[in-house]
């Protein structure tokens, strides 16, 4: 496990392992919620069910490991009664992996949704962009992984700008979607499965945005200002879908 | 969750007890602090952490003059109270400990009984006049040092057969029997078992209504709980002075963080 202390040991060793222990649990969550996205993604545009299958069945490792990090991090706190960095670890590997095991469910979501969809006729045109976004997505999380284990708080700001990207794709697959249903209304139940799908990939960006700020507080010991652009604004879109 | 925790958090940064001044302090030729600047808020219980050494303790000594009595101790810079230098030709250091008490590591009563050991002061700084009254300060002492119903039925045993944590409070109450304004504390508790820690603590936040509290501590939890402003110590120097919670979540000196974290002793 190569955690990125940016001091030396403590002086009871034990203690630098038990955080590391719980860090590399972190990691390997984040390992397993990339490929999540990446395979959910996948069976979408293959419309692959096995693919889709495998990856609701992996979700519930990522749950197993979500408990392992509330367990271990109670420990932590409870034996070892963190400050300052230490206390700040252990408050974000719990908010991390919380946030982790959110996306992680909108993955698998996806996989149920794909077992629908390929009991039907493909919309013309609408898997490219999910593709994207999801992809769009994935990267931002790998990198906010690597911010966290290189304590990279500019790398964790720039993931968070990025989250308006991913906001913006998500704006323009709500259209294209209302376009597909007002021309054929048998494109309606496709495109109510794909819409869940475009929105989840869109709540997977803020929680990766939110680890960004985890990482940002870890790192600085502050959370970053409130001065993100959001740009999804479908919640105010009228019926023919011009917000 | 109780909204009002952090009212009551708050320190009221208006009104400063203690400052100290460009500081130093030698034993023969080391120099055991090195230009301190601290004020200290009224009210407020200030907790001084650092590894053995460090300093925190010969600082703390600095404020009721308790170095006076070491020869080879030599004392430079400013300390007020009240705006008033302590360090003054005209001030009387006997006065000066009366209104500046100090309560020490091991419980130290008086080879008394427990009513002799919390008049004792009273009566040498001729704070009461009849025996009425001073049977009133002993009371109100006892009461203030939360140790009063444990005691009250036998005021005359010697103050020496109580059990360790209550001859700390005992000298928690003989300290402010004098009626001081301002109560330094140096380790109170490292004698004392979990149970008695927490009695005494309990102690020092009712205190904070009263007096200006500051404790030297080794236990950075015990710091953590009691206190409201956090000063740092190591090799002489103030290292970092804050607001207790925000030393502990979030130090701005690396120092610091080594050293509450566990990473230097």
């Amino acid at each position: 496990m190569e955690t990125h202390m940016t001091q030396e040991p403590h002086i009871a060793r034990v203690f630098d392992r038990d955080l590391e222990a719980v860090q590399a649990i972190i990691m390997k969550m984040g390992g397993l919620v990339e490929d999540a996205i990446l395979g959910a993604s996948e069976a979408l545009t293959a419309r692959d069910e096995e693919l889709a299958a495998k990856v609701r069945k992996n979700d519930a490792q990522i749950d197993a490991l979500e408990d392992q990090v509330n367990t271990e991090a109670a420990r932590v706190l409870a034996l070892r009664a963190p400050a300052a960095g230490d206390l700040r670890t252990v408050l974000t590997v719990m908010k991390i992996s919380a946030n982790l095991e959110r996306i992680g469910d909108y993955a698998k979501n996806m996989g149920k949704r794909t077992g629908v969809l390929a009991q039907m006729p493909a919309v013309d045109g609408t898997d490219g962009s999910l593709r994207r976004m999801a992809k769009a997505v994935q990267l931002m999380l790998k990198d906010v992984l690597d911010a966290y284990i290189s304590r990279d708080a500019e790398l964790a700001e720039d993931v968070r700008q990025r989250d308006r990207e991913v906001d913006q794709m998500y704006n323009a697959i709500f259209r294209e979607y209302l376009t597909h249903m007002l021309e054929d209304p048998r494109n309606i139940t496709p495109c109510m499965h794909l819409h869940f799908i475009a929105k989840n990939i869109e709540r997977m960006g803020d929680h990766v945005t939110s680890i960004a700020e985890q990482v940002i507080y870890l790192v600085t010991g502050e959370f970053p200002d409130e001065d993100r652009p959001k740009e999804d604004s479908t919640s105010f879109a009228g019926v023919d879908g011009t917000p | 969750m109780n909204d009002m925790r952090p009212l009551e958090r708050m320190v009221n940064t208006d009104n400063i007890k203690i400052s100290a001044r460009n500081c130093h302090v030698f034993y023969g030729d080391t120099q055991a602090i090195k230009d301190v600047n601290v004020d200290i808020e009224d009210h407020t219980v200030t907790a001084f952490i650092g590894p053995s050494g460090c300093g925190k303790s010969t600082f703390l000594r600095c404020l009721n003059r308790m170095n006076d009595t070491i020869d080879i101790c030599r004392v430079k810079g400013t300390f007020l109270i009240d705006g008033a230098d302590i360090y003054d030709k005209s001030v009387d250091p006997v006065q000066l400990r009366a209104k500046v008490g100090m309560v020490f590591q091991k419980p130290n009563p008086f080879p008394k009984s427990i009513y002799d050991n919390v008049a004792y002061g009273p009566k040498i700084h001729g704070m009461a006049r009849t025996k009425a009254e001073l049977d009133e300060i002993v009371e109100r002492s006892l009461r203030r040092g939360a140790i009063w119903n444990e005691v009250k039925d036998r005021l005359h045993a010697p103050g020496t057969g109580l059990s360790g944590g209550q001859q700390q409070r005992l000298c928690i109450a003989r300290a402010v029997a004098t009626n001081p304004e301002v109560l330094l504390m140096d380790e109170p508790c490292s004698a004392l078992d979990p149970i008695a820690t927490a009695q005494v603590e309990e102690l020092i936040d009712e205190l904070r209504a009263q007096f200006t509290v500051v404790i030297v501590t080794h236990s950075m939890q015990q710091a953590a709980r009691v206190s409201q402003k956090t000063a740092f110590f190591h090799l002489g120097n103030l290292v970092e002075f804050g607001e207790t919670g925000q030393i502990f979540t979030s130090p701005q000196d690396p120092r610091t963080e080594s050293y509450i974290t566990g990473r230097i002793g």
